[in-house]
């Protein structure tokens, strides 16, 4: 089927199979190799990503299911200049990954974390980034990292994407 | 020294990671991402029956499938002639073959049986469903310590791959001269690493000059080389094994799998077509290896000041269906038996220990090593003697640990302990923790009531970095004492260095960055690292045994400082000056006494390449320098954790309030990686304490086999811990000590001790879940 995807702002039109899976079509379609697939069962959250505004298991989504839609994925984070979101570079400051598995999924959950709830404590963090399974860091860096970039980012509005 | 010859060491403090950039940018480079032209595809078919023969494999069917190119079985001759065998010199082990595919029989649910590779994934596995296998079932064995019906390996009829007894002293006459005996039976539960990034391998075969490339996301590049070239009749030279990112490791990737060996196989078979393999979830808990199904039956006797007089134990480890490979089935009893005593001090012991085939997924390599299950038997016995002399139990732990005046000890397994700051962990946890506050806290709710407290302690010894003479107990045929490093100054004066380290998130990357430009007197940024390149690095035998920040680090060092010697020797010949007057910083070349460096390691680096006419009589062009670093012994490592957790008697709901944890992990290089190490392994031992569990039934079926069963903790579960340190250097070129496993060893104990603690009943058997207290609290 032939399906138009705007990944980070950018259209695509591809040719998948009915069964293939968004995160599928985004890895080997697109050459997106940045989300990343960790149980294709919608449970450890690596492959999320924000579809038409909203957190997505991108392994239980058919690619079908996106035609039409927007799809922001970790390639789209960092500015085209290379500047990194304010979620990049607190990942990178509290050593919030590891082995960077797990790091694409985290990233997308806590960008619509901080899209939509701006000032976060430790437990709402903890709670909202529950869906997302790190097996390096035993989540302190990545608890830390978002608190960090949403201090920052309340500090700095104007950065805010 | 005025301030502009400063220099900052990049040691030390908490330079920003190298693998950053690329792994948040979603620009990593991990196996599973790697597209090559002409590259197919494959799938496993994998045995559904726990124990069983094969009568018949039928593969007509998916050839008919679109886009299947070739379907492979274990009967087929380019898998038929090759297996996998453990080797091992200890006497009495049983060495046994596994087949890269099942032959004859199977020995597990979800061996792999056949091999399809077709134009993508999904034809691939639309093929694996074509196939038809059919089984006579046998009756499985499951539990280790049970009499098989039908043995899983000819070879051993009552399953015993492995069994050796550890002795010192005499266990029988001192437990006579005990004032208690304790005796505990405990089990420890079956669980694995589950990395995020599954097992995935890539091989492509150039016939025409019979070269190999394995793309693999393993741990030991070049222990898969050496046992490929093995396998595969092919010089070793021949085959070039790459791990670039790799998605988490924990010991699960550091073994050679039939998976690998066969997609090698059929890549050779299908000369010039790149083959991959990216394994799914299922399949990993499946089918990559698991660990810590162990028996121990404890017997510890104290004098009555709470000396450890005796331990007695026999121990039982399902080692699974086959031994695994190249490890062999001794990896956790043999482990088990020789640290099962830990950071205590003991004459009199004695430890049977056995490795024993079952129909379930090979036992392997996993975080800690047999290391969390000895140390919460050893914090058992402790617990049960303080109870029974009515001692505290802290104070009894302390009474017998290894105190920096027995250094070295000679444990009575006969590893020498060079640590000896178990006390000083002890002692900062339990004042960080403020023991007294819980203490009155703990006793606040049993009098005015609320949720009951316990509190846990675990005090143990990892044994990093282990040395030639210290890796010689298992008598495998390769002695994984040493690594190299090469440091490589360029013509432009930046410097490359071939690490033989592999990385699965350790930072290793940053870390032996680190230790070079320190050793060679460099800028951070100036350095570059490669790694996990067979054809690039000399050699290294890779992620296991928290060794790569000591040997690696050690070889990265020894390279650094020789290069730093030639490069000085070369600036002194040409500005005339005294060798040992200068030094080498940040890039530059100082004199003794003079503010301004006087000559660039970029200068120096362009003469020796590219200026010979500049270069001193006898003076070799170029300026690379290579290094091999075994430390013969190993760093102990030191560490105590001490938490608090609430129950809930009603429905056996457990709360962490509070948990500390203080490790002696010497020098540190990079303090939030240090930190980062620890806190994971602390997190996948609370996994292991409170959830995590493969289950198989009694017909061998694996009974959790997705993330909806098996529950890996997440930012929800794990809570804001505590990290100490106390520092005493390693004897090793960095003075650092491995940090890899000692945060996985404690939680066992600490959870079961604080369970005991709060609510007065002994947990024999993990994981310690609300269901498992519930029982234990209404019996």
């Amino acid at each position: 089927m032939k399906i138009t995807l705007t990944v980070n702002g950018e259209r695509h039109r591809v040719d998948v199979e009915p069964r293939r899976t968004l995160s599928d079509a985004l890895r080997e379609d697109l050459g997106l190799t940045g989300t990343h697939v960790g149980c294709e069962h919608g449970v450890c959250g690596a492959c999320t990503v924000i579809v038409d505004g909203l957190p997505a298991r991108a392994c239980l989504m058919l690619a079908v299911q996106a035609d039409g839609g927007s799809v922001d994925t970790v390639e789209g984070l960092a500015d085209d200049d290379g500047t990194l979101h304010p979620l990049q570079e607190a990942f990178s400051r509290c050593h919030g990954l590891q082995c960077g598995a797990c790091t694409p999924g985290m990233l997308m959950t806590a960008a619509h974390l901080l899209d939509t709830e701006p000032d976060p404590d430790r437990a709402t963090i903890r709670a909202e980034m529950s869906g997302n399974i790190c097996r390096c860091t035993g989540y302190l860096g990545i608890v830390d990292a978002v608190a960090d970039a949403a201090a920052h980012r309340r500090a700095r509005p104007e950065e805010a994407s | 020294m005025t301030p502009t010859d400063e220099h900052a060491p990049a040691s030390g403090t908490p330079v920003r990671r190298k693998e950053d950039a690329r792994l948040l940018t979603g620009r990593g480079r991990f196996v599973s991402d790697l597209a090559l032209p002409r590259m197919r595809h494959v799938a496993f078919v994998r045995s559904p029956v726990a124990h069983g023969r094969i009568t018949g494999v039928d593969t007509a069917g998916a050839l008919e499938v679109e886009g299947v190119s070739a379907v492979f079985t274990g009967e087929h001759p380019a898998i038929a002639p090759v297996a996998l065998r453990a080797q091992s010199g200890l006497p009495g082990y049983v060495e046994t073959d596994q087949p890269p595919l099942a032959r004859g029989k199977v020995r597990f649910a979800g061996e792999a049986v056949a091999a399809v590779v077709a134009d993508d994934r999904y034809l691939a596995e639309d093929g694996a469903e074509a196939v038809v296998v059919d089984y006579e079932p046998l009756t499985p064995t499951v539990c280790a310590w049970a009499e098989p019906e039908h043995p899983v390996h000819e070879e051993a009829p009552d399953n015993v791959l492995l069994s050796r007894t550890f002795r010192a002293g005499d266990v029988d006459a001192a437990l006579d001269g005990a004032a208690v005996v304790v005796d505990r039976e405990l089990t420890t539960n079956r669980h694995g690493g589950n990395p995020i990034e599954c097992r995935a391998g890539v091989a492509r075969y150039e016939a025409a000059d019979r070269k190999l490339t394995f793309w693999s996301g393993t741990q030991v590049p070049w222990i898969v080389r050496t046992q490929l070239a093995e396998l595969l009749d092919l010089p070793e030279g021949n085959i070039r094994v790459i791990a670039p990112d790799v998605g988490g490791g924990f010991g699960v990737k550091a073994v050679l799998y039939p998976e690998d060996v066969a997609l090698c196989l059929m890549a050779m078979a299908m000369p010039g077509t790149p083959l991959k393999w990216v394994e799914d979830r299922v399949e990993h808990l499946l089918a990559a290896t698991h660990a810590r199904d162990h028996r121990y039956v404890l017997r510890a006797g104290f004098a009555a000041d709470g000396e450890l007089l005796a331990v007695k134990a026999d121990v039982w480890c399902n080692t699974g269906a086959y031994s695994v490979y190249p490890w062999t089935a001794g990896i956790e009893p043999l482990m088990a038996g020789g640290l099962l005593t830990g950071p205590y001090k003991l004459t009199d012991y004695e430890c049977t220990v056995r490795g024993v085939a079952t129909n379930t997924s090979p036992s392997g390599p996993y975080r800690g090593v047999a290391r969390p299950s000895t140390v919460f038997a050893m914090e058992a016995l402790m617990d049960s003697g303080a109870r029974a002399l009515g001692l505290d139990p802290i104070a009894l732990r302390r009474r017998n640990l290894i105190l920096p005046a027995d250094i070295p000890y000679k444990m009575p397994s006969r590893l020498v302990d060079d640590s000896g700051a178990y006390e000083a962990c002890l002692d900062k946890a339990v004042a960080t923790f403020d023991l007294d506050r819980w203490r009155a806290e703990q006793s606040r709710r049993r009098t005015e009531g609320g949720r009951p407290i316990g509190i846990g302690v675990g005090v143990y010894n990892e044994l990093t970095g282990l040395g030639r003479a210290a890796s010689a107990g298992p008598r495998m045929a390769f002695r994984t004492g040493h690594d190299a490093c090469t440091v490589r100054i360029n013509p432009d004066g930046a410097v490359t260095v071939f690490s033989g380290v592999t990385s699965q998130g350790q930072g290793l990357e940053t870390t032996m960055a680190q230790v070079v430009a320190d050793a060679l007197g460099v800028d951070y940024g100036d350095v570059e690292v490669r790694y996990g390149d067979t054809d690039e690095s000399l050699w290294g035998f890779g992620a296991f045994s928290s060794r790569q920040a000591v040997i690696s680090g050690g070889a990265a060092h020894l390279a650094g400082e020789h290069v730093r010697g030639r490069a000085l020797a070369l600036a002194a010949a040409l500005k005339e000056a005294p060798v040992e007057d200068l030094d080498l910083r940040g890039g530059e070349v100082y004199m003794a006494g003079q503010e301004k460096p006087i000559i660039s390691l970029a200068e120096v680096a362009r003469v020796a390449y590219l200026q010979s006419d500049r270069l001193p009589e006898g003076f070799e062009p170029g300026l690379e320098g290579t290094k091999f670093y075994d430390p013969i012994r190993g760093a102990f490592a030191a560490g105590a954790q001490i938490a608090a957790l609430e129950f809930d008697p009603a429905t056996g709901e457990i709360g962490i309030l509070d948990w500390v944890c203080v490790e002696d992990a010497g020098r540190i290089v990079h303090p939030v990686i240090v930190d980062g190490q620890i806190a994971g392994s602390i997190a996948q031992g609370i996994g292991g304490a409170m959830y995590e569990h493969l289950v198989y039934d009694e017909d061998g079926n694996l009974s959790t086999g997705t993330l909806l069963d098996y529950l890996m903790p997440t930012a929800g579960e794990i809570p804001e811990l505590r990290i100490g340190h106390v520092s005493t250097p390693g004897k090793n070129p960095t003075g650092v000590r491995g940090v890899g496993e000692g945060g996985t060893l404690a939680p066992n104990a600490v959870v079961a001790g604080a369970l005991a603690d709060a609510l007065g009943v002994e947990v024999d058997d993990l994981p310690v879940t609300p269901a498992r207290v519930w029982e234990l609290v209404n019996p």
